[in-house]
């Protein structure tokens, strides 16, 4: 297999400037802002099949395409790279930042060219320090060389590229949170319509994109998207996909494949199988934490949007989370409740006083504490979560905390009845 | 025009409009708490979800606009379901305050729990804590624990007064309203928030454990504080006081809270004017007729006073001074009296402070300011009749004193005492009152019907809250008495009505002024005027 | 407020965005990297000089958890103890290293040489469990390579 957006990852060389054009690198954006119109990229990409891989999968030249084709000087046109990177079990996108940043510097002014952007702004999570000063370092030369600021490559054409970091705050990956973050604000996520192409940053048209999505668009323009169809599962499912392995297997990392790899190649092939021999597959999250979870006898699946989708799960941030038979699903889950207890923005109710309720019952079911009309209570407060929220932090809390508790009914049940554990790995506390 | 079908009845309303103010318009309200139709959409409480033909999931109300063909059910069973669910989310850490919380009768989380809740809770875990009973301003409590964090008070201080004290502090379950560590909700207006605030988060200091809500007897009235004539309603307490012998009602006034005019006030009110009916309520009255300092009965002191202004009237030595916040009434018969008696010099008296600002404080202190001018001249100001007091052409003078500041009432310049003798009619003890030579207590500004106009020249309804006190009667009423007893022609006026048509049919500019016509929002100048 | 580097660095955040208040977050990070921390008297100086109020600062302060109103350790560890982590023994590795520290998770110890807390999903699943100490990830730790890092740090 050819690797793609993994080729520079173990060339050291690339992470400059001068190594990333030696490996074929900014030809892209050469040729994009010299030979083709916006437009003309926005149809390439759109044409290619690519589709968002910060979570949604929403078709990504379909997202550009919204952008109003000629600029209102009053009302200047931004290209945000979404670089929060913060679902649980994900991490391709640092690997991309710190390993090749120029890819993911080259992606995005090729997308800001597309829309016709004034400016770029990456927005990184806080705590990307390292991959931060790598992307700064990264942008000097970028503006040194005339691929970003004023009149880029004598084309006409200026566009600003800054990078701009986050503070701590798992909802500023979610879009509009993102733009209210970007503005100086609390990241609250903000009512839609209008949407981002309408009125984003500054009651300005605005495109936001993941980082791998945009790493994914140099190969697609230098290439061509008739080329980008031959790679994964077209038409809906296209190109090279990152995937994230982690939990309990004994090579978790990022693996490079076209996207529709079978997960079972993942964990038993490039994964190298489960971490303890002795201990097979229970379960496994396939798209970050805010996903269904499927059961092991569930995970014969494709890792692409729809074989997914068709399974009641989502590939979202590709992020999969492996567990074997020593995991009690009950501390899972609690541990994934804390998590959108601890990140809810606490704007809107359902969210802000639904997320605190279900960690509290579940942890009281962990403990050894808990109630016969807990779980029926548990899927109740989830449903009534689901669809009542401003954004989708909600329902990522509130979808998995069913699939968990429907797919594993008998263990929450075990935890209840007999205030023990059914992996016997854990002594419950018996808080109270 | 979007056709919208709510609830199966077919309305037309322009684009633009929301589901839920199309729902108003045909008196239907969804229910909500962020939602205010003065302040910019949060869409955060989530309570007016609504069910729309086609659409995935519920929407918000307060923020969709109406399509053409869009079909939306307010009550539907998927609807009531979500309104249980939200409210069971409002309640589980929301602290069982009732008892001792003032919103508790007009608490919209009490409302909507008997409306749409489920009745018994689910929740067994322990609710979040918060701080309580925290002072963050003059007039200002706040509980945090009570918050639903609608944002109401936020986007009230950036929008409205733009002073930004509120804001959101912390995150998710732990968010909290609060204020920057050391300052203070200061701003003029502060005491809306309360009225905003649609739980008892926040609370009005003077207001708070005073009293409970079901006690209080609500009248529309006008504020007297300044030109603007903000339009309110008093509360006056109706609680049997046990502790007092006679075991009265309290019928004090309790509290002032705006009414919504979008043509004069909105939906607020300044902190003075809201506060204004403490001076009103603490002044010392007058508690009785007085005639040279001493007490003496209401009929002594109208011969008295009836006889001491014929005489200077006659003579061509009367003067008379009129509060500002005199009812247009009360201008109106004395005026009448006055001249019928032989005439004397008349002024209003300018109560300026300040200056005008950018929302709706006045400098100008007169609620009747421009009532005033109309019914005496518009150069009936203070000067010709304190000239003629300095200079010896008026040797008495006729005060009607201010009916809500004492502070504010017209009062002789110090060199004129002595000389000029003061027949006094006013609701409090001030200088004026007691150097009079008679002095006779009338209506407070909350104890009399009668007419305001404000500076826009809007003729505004002041009503009666409760009874006057001792014996303070209208200030008209004590003008007929004076005439009676002067040998004066009477007018036939029974009530304030009376005064009231007979001033519309005297004056021009009071043309079309009844009380049918003012109703609640009042009369707007007519354009024709050219006043 | 902080000397003529620090408000020249503020000055260039600024010229970034096409509002001031944009550059809330950034600037915040600088006042954070001379002070240690951003106490009540920072917030009013970056109000001013971002021309918002100053609750509006104290909000954001407080939402984003990065931002320090009390300074911590001289090394301040934060373990993640999210999904992944945990399976890989992220809870073992707390309890470890509060035995080791004399600390509970939250806490700073009476030196003021280290403090520690928990923290969500660093984006490090795949070299699980980790730390991030000051600035720097530390990866596929364990017991012993944690107990060689504290030893080695002064």
């Amino acid at each position: 297999m050819e690797r793609i957006l993994t080729r520079n990852v173990d060339n050291a060389e690339a992470l400059t400037l001068h190594g990333y054009e030696a490996s074929g690198g900014y030809r892209a954006l050469r040729k994009a802002v010299s030979s083709m119109t916006p437009d003309a990229v926005t149809d390439e990409v759109k044409k290619s099949g690519l589709r968002g891989r910060g979570g949604a999968g929403f078709p990504c030249g379909l997202k550009w395409s919204f952008m109003p084709k000629e600029v209102d000087s009053r009302r200047p046109h931004y290209f945000l790279i979404n670089a929060d990177e913060s679902e649980p079990g994900t991490f391709k996108d640092r690997l991309l930042m710190e390993k090749d940043p120029h890819l993911v510097l080259e992606g995005s002014l090729l997308g800001a060219y597309a829309i016709r952007a004034k400016a770029v702004y990456i927005y990184i999570r806080g705590e990307f320090v390292y991959a931060t000063q790598v992307l700064m370092r990264a942008v000097a030369e970028a503006y040194a060389r005339n691929y970003a600021g004023a009149n880029i490559l004598g084309s006409g054409w200026s566009c600003e590229l800054i990078v701009h970091r986050g503070a701590g705050a798992y909802i500023c990956g979610e879009e509009t949170a993102l733009m209210s973050s970007l503005e100086g604000n609390r990241g609250y996520p903000r009512l839609k319509p209008p949407f981002p192409a309408a009125s984003g940053v500054w009651g300005c048209p605005t495109t936001i994109n993941n980082v791998e999505t945009v790493a994914n668009v140099p190969f697609i323009i230098e290439r061509g998207a008739d080329w980008y169809l031959t790679v994964g599962k077209p038409p809906k499912n296209t190109g090279p996909k990152l995937y994230c392995l982690s939990g309990h297997v004994k090579r978790p990392g990022v693996y490079e494949a076209p996207l529709g790899l079978p997960m079972k190649e993942l964990i038993y092939e490039l994964g190298g199988g489960m971490l303890d021999d002795d201990r097979p597959l229970k379960a496994v999250i396939p798209g970050g934490s805010s996903v269904p979870v499927l059961r092991a006898e569930d995970c014969d699946v494709d890792l692409d949007f729809d074989s997914l989708a068709a399974k009641g799960t989502m590939l979202g941030s590709a992020g999969i989370m492996v567990m074997d038979q020593s995991t009690c699903m009950v501390a899972a889950m609690a541990r994934i409740a804390h998590f959108y207890h601890h990140e809810s923005c606490g704007q809107c109710t359902p969210c802000r006083e639904g997320c605190g309720w279900l960690e509290r019952v579940l942890n009281r079911i962990e403990a050894g504490n808990g109630m016969s009309q807990d779980l029926d209570l548990l899927l109740s407060v989830s449903n009534n979560i689901i669809g009542n929220t401003i954004c989708a932090l909600g329902d990522a809390a509130a979808m998995p905390m069913i699939s968990f508790v429907t797919a594993f009914r008998d263990e929450f049940q075990h935890h209840i009845d007999h205030r023990s554990c059914l992996t016997g790995t854990r002594a419950l506390q018996g808080v109270r | 025009m979007p056709k919208v079908v709510i609830d199966g009845e077919v309305l037309e309303v322009a684009a633009g409009t929301t589901i839920l103010q199309a729902a108003l318009t045909v008196g239907r309200e969804i229910p909500h708490y962020c939602y205010h139709p003065g302040l910019s959409i949060a869409g955060n409480c989530r309570m007016c979800l609504v069910e729309v033909e086609k659409a995935p999931k519920l929407v918000i109300g307060c923020y969709s606009p109406v399509a053409d063909g869009m079909v939306v059910h307010t009550d539907s069973a998927k609807v009531k379901e979500a309104r249980s669910a939200m409210m069971e989310f409002f309640l589980i850490n929301h602290p069982l305050d009732c008892p001792i919380c003032d919103q508790a009768g007009e608490c919209r989380l009490q409302e909507y729990s008997v409306e749409h809740g489920g009745g018994a809770s689910r929740y067994t875990e322990p609710k979040r804590a918060l701080a309580k009973a925290v002072d963050i301003g003059r007039h200002v409590m706040l509980d945090q624990e009570r918050c639903i964090q609608c944002s109401r008070c936020i986007r009230f201080c950036d929008e409205v007064t733009q002073t930004s004290e509120l804001d959101f502090f912390q995150r998710g379950e732990r968010s909290q309203i609060g204020i920057f560590p050391g300052k203070r909700l200061d701003n003029a207006y502060s005491g809306n928030v309360v009225d905003l605030c649609p739980v008892g988060a926040l609370t009005l200091k003077e207001f708070r454990f005073k009293t409970r809500v079901w006690y209080l007897k609500n009248t529309p009235s006008i504020c007297g504080g300044c030109a603007r004539g903000c339009n309110v309603v008093v509360s006056v307490g109706q609680q049997q006081t046990m502790m007092t012998t006679r075991g009265q009602l309290d019928d004090r006034v309790k509290r002032i809270v705006p009414r919504v005019n979008e043509e004069v006030n909105a939906h607020w009110i300044c902190d003075e004017g809201r506060m204004s009916y403490v001076n009103e309520q603490e002044a010392v009255r007058l508690p009785a007729s007085r005639i040279g300092g001493a007490d003496a009965p209401y009929d002594a002191a109208i011969a008295a006073a009836a006889a001491k202004l014929r005489d200077a009237a006659r003579n061509g030595k009367l003067g008379l001074i009129a509060s500002p916040r005199t009812l247009s009434e009360d201008l109106f018969a004395w005026g009448e009296v006055v001249a019928s008696l032989g005439g004397a010099t008349r002024g209003v008296r300018q109560i300026v402070r300040g200056e005008n600002d950018a929302l709706l404080i006045r400098a100008d202190k007169g609620a009747n300011a421009r009532g005033a001018a109309w019914i005496f001249g518009a150069a009936a100001d203070e000067t010709a009749v304190m000239d003629a007091v300095s200079r010896g052409s008026a040797t008495t003078l006729l005060v009607l004193g201010d009916t809500l500041d004492p502070k504010d009432t017209p009062t002789l310049p110090p060199a004129a005492q002595g000389r000029v003798e003061v027949i006094f009619a006013g609701p409090f003890v001030s200088g004026a009152a007691e150097r009079a030579a008679v002095a006779i207590p009338s209506a407070s500004w909350s104890e009399a019907d009668g007419t305001y106009v404000n500076f826009e020249g809007r003729a505004q309804r002041v009503r009666r809250c409760h009874l006057p006190l001792g014996e303070a009667r209208p200030g008209w009423r004590i003008a007929l008495d004076v005439a009676a007893a002067a040998g004066a022609p009477v007018p036939a006026w029974g009530n304030a009505d009376d005064v009231l048509r007979a001033l519309a049919a005297s004056v021009k500019e009071f043309e079309g002024v009844t009380v049918e016509a003012m109703g609640l929002l009042g009369v707007p100048m007519p354009v024709s005027s050219g006043v | 407020m902080l000397g003529a580097e620090f408000e020249n660095a503020v000055d260039a955040i600024v010229a970034n965005y096409p509002q001031p208040k944009a550059a809330l977050l950034p600037v915040l990070w600088e006042v954070q990297k001379a002070k240690g921390v951003i106490d009540l008297e920072a917030e009013e100086w970056v109000a001013a000089r971002l021309g918002v109020a100053a609750s509006h600062v104290h909000g954001c302060v407080t939402f984003y958890t990065m931002y320090k109103q009390k300074p911590s350790g001289r090394h301040h560890i934060q373990l993640c103890t999210t999904l992944s982590c945990m399976l890989r023994g992220s809870d073992e590795l707390m309890r470890h290293l509060e035995g080791k520290l004399g600390i509970k998770a939250g806490e700073t110890t009476p030196d003021g040489k280290f403090s520690l807390v928990r923290v969500e999903c660093l984006g490090s699943c795949g070299t699980a469990p980790m730390f991030q100490l000051n600035d720097d990830y530390h990866e596929n730790l364990t017991n012993e390579s944690v107990d060689r890092l504290l030893a080695s740090l002064e």
